[in-house]
């Protein structure tokens, strides 16, 4: 009985013991989908075809000539890289805020968390209709100002049309964006702004330093590698997302608010052509890869403790 | 006279914490070029105090004057202080350059410096603790006595009124902590700053300052040089705080009084039993520590009261276990405190109740 | 009635009226306490700036739910008929909630979402607490590196993995079943779970545990009986935000599911309230609002704790 509870006490096979049921569960979940997916890809399969018949890079080439692609591709890009800027700005801003005491901060912080608390697709039904081509209460506010209706400084039309046109659709849907993912960064930012000594801040209040100087030269710098992290965590989630768009544009006008996991969604299910559907997704693989590799180097190397 | 020459004077200072009084009314005056120890307990309120000198904390009620001037209501930048903590809190992104500049640079209004005058006067405080080969190295590269010193140049570079140390010896090994502390010594007698050092360590304290001011529970219980606190301790936490093992305490009925162990010896040790008070001693256990024989027993009619002796090693007298004997203590070495308040009561006084 | 009525018709005026009367009584008050009436004046206009920066952004990101509030009490002929969006001009009424939870699946949704986010939930804490604890404490360097595979794993978004995902799910005959959801699921809330619970258990000092283990636990023991205890907090707040996790998702939610009834919330709201192009407009915001403000709640009550275990796992992970 008693040397049946050994291994219990030795740590390397508590560990393994520990350890193994999540990684199988994982790997099996994400790594078998994963390595089926490159599958695919090389594939035939459609919903109504399982056989798969493998037919080469002939999936790969022919989503690469794809006009469609390459814009959905460009755009997917487009939007991540420029809401990334606003989101670092706003998140360093609103953590800067959030890790200062002052009256009302527990409710200013519940109303400003609630974008991202709020489950993205229902978030977005209300900005469906702040950004309704004719009931848009931002288009009354703006009629009532003067900058819309007829003499507009805008528009001489009543509504923007912020979902219909090529330039405008864009930027409501960066500005959504910014607007739900904000938060995730800034709670991120938090945790590195928290965890910097007080020791360290409290000398440089005596060395003299002020808000500003101790902004700029000592809490950024020490928390790059948890912005470098946040910055990962928003660009993946914002590359990989779907929701927003598929809710507020399906897309449109066009072309012009297609993102690359809408595309794979809407040739692999609703065109269902499972083949072309994972090729298209696998296209962001490397990127985000890379992305993800790069980045974590950046963050272990500009490790300051 | 005194109030003249004091260039921190704390008056009234308190400092609560909700309910917590860390800080409960201390006055003190701090005199130019002295060093001053404030020694005590964890708990009692010594960094605090510290702190709120610095501009750290903002006083509950009291008044802090720092060159003459009240600075009770200004920022740290504003007090010509600076301080070294017990972390050294060097900015682990900047070298060690950058670090003693930093100070130079946030404060370069005040002080008018420009570039080539910042980075001469790092260079000269960096001679003087000599750290100048370092000075492009980060923090993490330097060792536990390197940190200290480029934390005590960034301190220094100001050329402040007031340098405040927070307990910045306790990260050093012990090797390195007797080392580190005749330097720091050193240092301040060369340049005659006002250096104020907070420890809960005695031994550190009595090397160290010229004057020790000894708190507890937020208020302080003496103020003196090394030798009078010890050997003339205003109070009994005072007297039992300081010294290692501390004093024996024993009760009569209207006070209590104590001595300690290395004063209480066989009575054959001492050459005029006549100035002494003779007691039974019965010894329970010794302990050999080398120089000294560390002695556990009961003093007979105090059977509650374990009362260590302290006897030197090379003196021959035979000390069993489980056996009687006459001890003794000089006349002067008892010290009598009030049963109530703890505090001292002369020995005169005592005679004259009776 | 009445009084929602009269909230609702004096919305603005109220809120505005609502903010001036905390800021007044916030003033009284420390005028009260410190007495200093002109330092205080001094120090609230000093401080307004900073009030104003963080006034901004609150209603930037109020706005959307604000204006969700307002409309779920619009009768139809206010809502659509010359757009007003910011009065009521005629009488509030509560006739789309009605609808809402008696002639809609919400309810069904809502059940939807609650089963497969508490099965989820178990999934999650019986694969990631003893893993969590492993990589914490147990594992050496091999350890290091599951931990970071791990991390990104978590960082496959599940428009990777959707399309090879359907066809497991199909194969396994679970289409349309909100069991193939908790199947999948574990999939980014174990990576995510663990990686937050190993830094509460890094928090746990390792004497406990050796003490525990010299008092005649072993190991296992020693983690069920004095980690798991310790750690509650952290647990607790982890299983918070597994839940949302799952709350959230919408993809695998909205390829695995046809079935209306057996759609979750974050697929179902968006998918079955609107028929084609005719929206219910009323209906759809107040079923948004409805699920953010309980989910805003829970995440501000548990913030400091996911930060703190961020905090843990980032810095000493």
């Amino acid at each position: 009985m008693a040397r049946l509870s050994y291994p219990l006490d030795n740590r390397r096979f508590v560990g393994m013991m520990f350890l193994t049921p999540a990684l199988l569960y994982i790997l099996l979940l994400v790594g078998f989908p994963f390595l089926l997916a490159i599958a695919f890809g090389f594939s035939d399969v459609t919903v109504g075809n399982t056989d798969l018949n493998f037919v080469g890079f002939q999936n790969y080439l022919a989503v690469w000539e794809n006009d469609i692609f390459r814009q959905v591709f460009e755009t997917t890009i487009r939007f991540t890289l420029i809401s990334q800027v606003f989101i670092l700005i706003f998140a360093n801003i609103l953590a800067v805020i959030f890790t200062q005491n002052f009256t009302g901060k527990w409710f200013a912080r519940f109303i400003f968390i609630l974008p991202w608390a709020t489950p993205v697709s229902l978030a977005m039904i209300g900005w469906l209709w702040m950004l309704d081509t004719k009931y848009s209460p931002i288009d009354y506010l703006l009629l009532q100002t003067g900058f819309l209706g007829p003499n507009g400084i805008l528009s001489n039309n009543r509504n923007l049309f912020w979902l219909a046109t090529p330039d405008l659709s864009q930027i409501s849907v960066i500005f959504v964006q910014v607007w739900r993912m904000t938060p995730l960064a800034t709670v991120i930012l938090m945790a590195g702004l928290s965890s910097i000594p007080t020791d360290i801040l409290d000398q440089a209040e005596v060395d003299g330093s002020r808000f500003m100087r101790t902004l700029l030269q000592i809490k950024l710098p020490l928390i790059l590698p948890i912005m470098v992290i946040a910055l990962l965590f928003s660009m993946i989630t914002m590359f990989g997302d779907m929701t927003v768009v598929y809710v507020l544009t399906r897309g449109g006008p066009v072309d012009y608010t297609r993102v690359l996991g809408l595309y794979s969604f809407q040739v692999g299910i609703e065109g269902g052509n499972l083949a072309q559907g994972a090729a298209i997704s696998l296209f962001a693989f490397p990127l985000l890869l890379a992305m993800a590799i790069f980045m974590l180097r950046t963050a272990s190397r500009a490790e300051v403790q | 006279m005194n109030a003249r020459m004091s260039i921190v004077q704390l008056s009234g200072l308190k400092k609560y914490f909700d309910s917590v009084r860390a800080v409960d009314g201390v006055d003190l005056a701090i005199d130019q070029g002295e060093f001053l120890v404030i020694l005590g307990p964890s708990g009692c309120g010594k960094t605090t105090l510290m702190r709120m000198i610095a501009g750290l904390e903002k006083p509950t009620a009291g008044h802090i004057e720092i060159g003459g001037e009240d600075v009770t209501d200004l920022p740290p930048r504003k007090r010509g202080v600076s301080m070294v903590f017990q972390s050294y809190a060097l900015y682990p992104h900047m070298n060690v350059f950058n670090n003693i500049a930093f100070p130079l640079r946030a404060q370069r209004r005040e002080l008018k410096f420009d570039k080539r005058a910042i980075r001469e006067r790092v260079e000269s405080t960096a001679r003087v603790l000599e750290i100048d080969m370092l000075l492009d190295r980060r923090p993490r590269q330097l060792s536990g006595g390197q940190r200290q010193r480029v934390a005590i140049a960034r301190a220094m570079v100001t050329q402040p009124a007031v340098l405040l140390l927070d307990e910045p010896l306790s990260n050093l090994d012990a090797k390195l902590r007797a080392n580190a502390r005749d330097e720091l010594k050193d240092f301040q007698r060369s340049s005659n700053i006002t250096a104020i050092f907070v420890t809960h360590d005695q031994i550190e304290a009595m090397g160290l300052g010229d004057r020790i001011v000894v708190m507890s529970e937020g208020k302080i219980q003496q103020i003196g040089s090394p030798q009078s606190i010890y050997d003339d301790p205003a109070n009994e936490f005072v007297a039992t705080f300081l010294g290692s093992p501390s004093m024996n305490i024993l009760s009569a009925d209207r006070f209590r009084f104590g001595f300690r162990p290395e004063h209480f010896l066989p009575k054959t040790l001492h050459d005029n039993p006549e100035n002494s008070r003779i007691f039974h001693y019965f010894v329970k256990r010794v302990e050999y520590l080398g120089s000294d024989r560390l002695v556990y027993g009961y003093v007979h009619g105090h059977d509650n009261d374990l009362t260590l002796a302290k006897v030197p090693s090379n003196v021959r007298v035979s000390l069993d276990i489980e056996s009687d004997y006459e001890f003794a203590v000089h006349n002067r070495d008892i010290k009598f405190f009030d049963n109530v308040s703890g505090q001292r009561i002369e020995q005169q006084s005592l005679a004259q109740a009776k | 009635m009445g009084l929602l009525s009269w909230v609702l018709h004096n919305f603005w005026a109220l809120l505005v009226l609502l903010f001036l009367a905390l800021v007044a009584l916030r003033i009284a008050w420390r005028i009260h306490k410190y007495g200093a009436t002109r330092a205080e004046f001094a120090y609230v206009l000093r401080r307004s700036p900073f009030y104003l920066v963080v006034l901004t952004f609150c209603f930037f990101a109020a706005a959307p739910f604000l204006i969700m509030f307002m409309h779920s009490f619009k009768t139809d002929g206010d809502l659509y008929r010359r757009p007003q969006p910011f009065v009521f001009r005629q009488d509030p009424t509560l006739e789309h909630l009605d609808a809402l939870f008696n002639n809609t699946a919400y309810l069904e949704f809502i059940r939807n979402s609650v089963v497969v986010g508490i099965a989820v939930v178990i999934i999650t804490l019986v694969l990631s607490l003893p893993a969590a604890y492993a990589l914490a404490r147990l594992t050496g360097r091999w350890g290091e590196r599951a931990g970071m595979l791990m991390f990104l794993v978590y960082l496959v978004p599940p428009t990777l993995l959707f399309i090879p995902m359907f066809r497991i799910v199909v194969l396994l005959g679970l289409k349309d079943d909100p069991m193939s959801l908790i199947v999948v699921y574990p999939s980014f809330t174990v990576p995510f779970s663990m990686w937050l619970l190993s830094g509460f258990f890094k928090a746990v000092p390792p004497e406990l545990e050796e003490a525990a283990l010299v008092d005649g636990y072993n190991r296992v023991e020693a983690f069920l009986r004095v980690v798991l205890p310790l750690s509650l907090p952290g647990i607790i707040s982890t299983i918070v935000f597994t839940f949302t996790l799952t709350l959230h998702e919408f993809i695998y939610g909205l390829v695995f599911i046809a079935d209306t009834s057996q759609r979750t919330l974050s697929v179902g709201v968006p998918t079955e309230l609107i028929l084609g192009d005719v929206y219910f407009w009323q209906p759809l915001l107040a079923a948004a609002l409805i699920i953010a403000i309980p989910v805003g709640l829970a995440y501000n009550l548990f913030l400091d704790s996911l930060v703190q275990g961020f905090t843990m796992g980032a810095v000493k992970g």
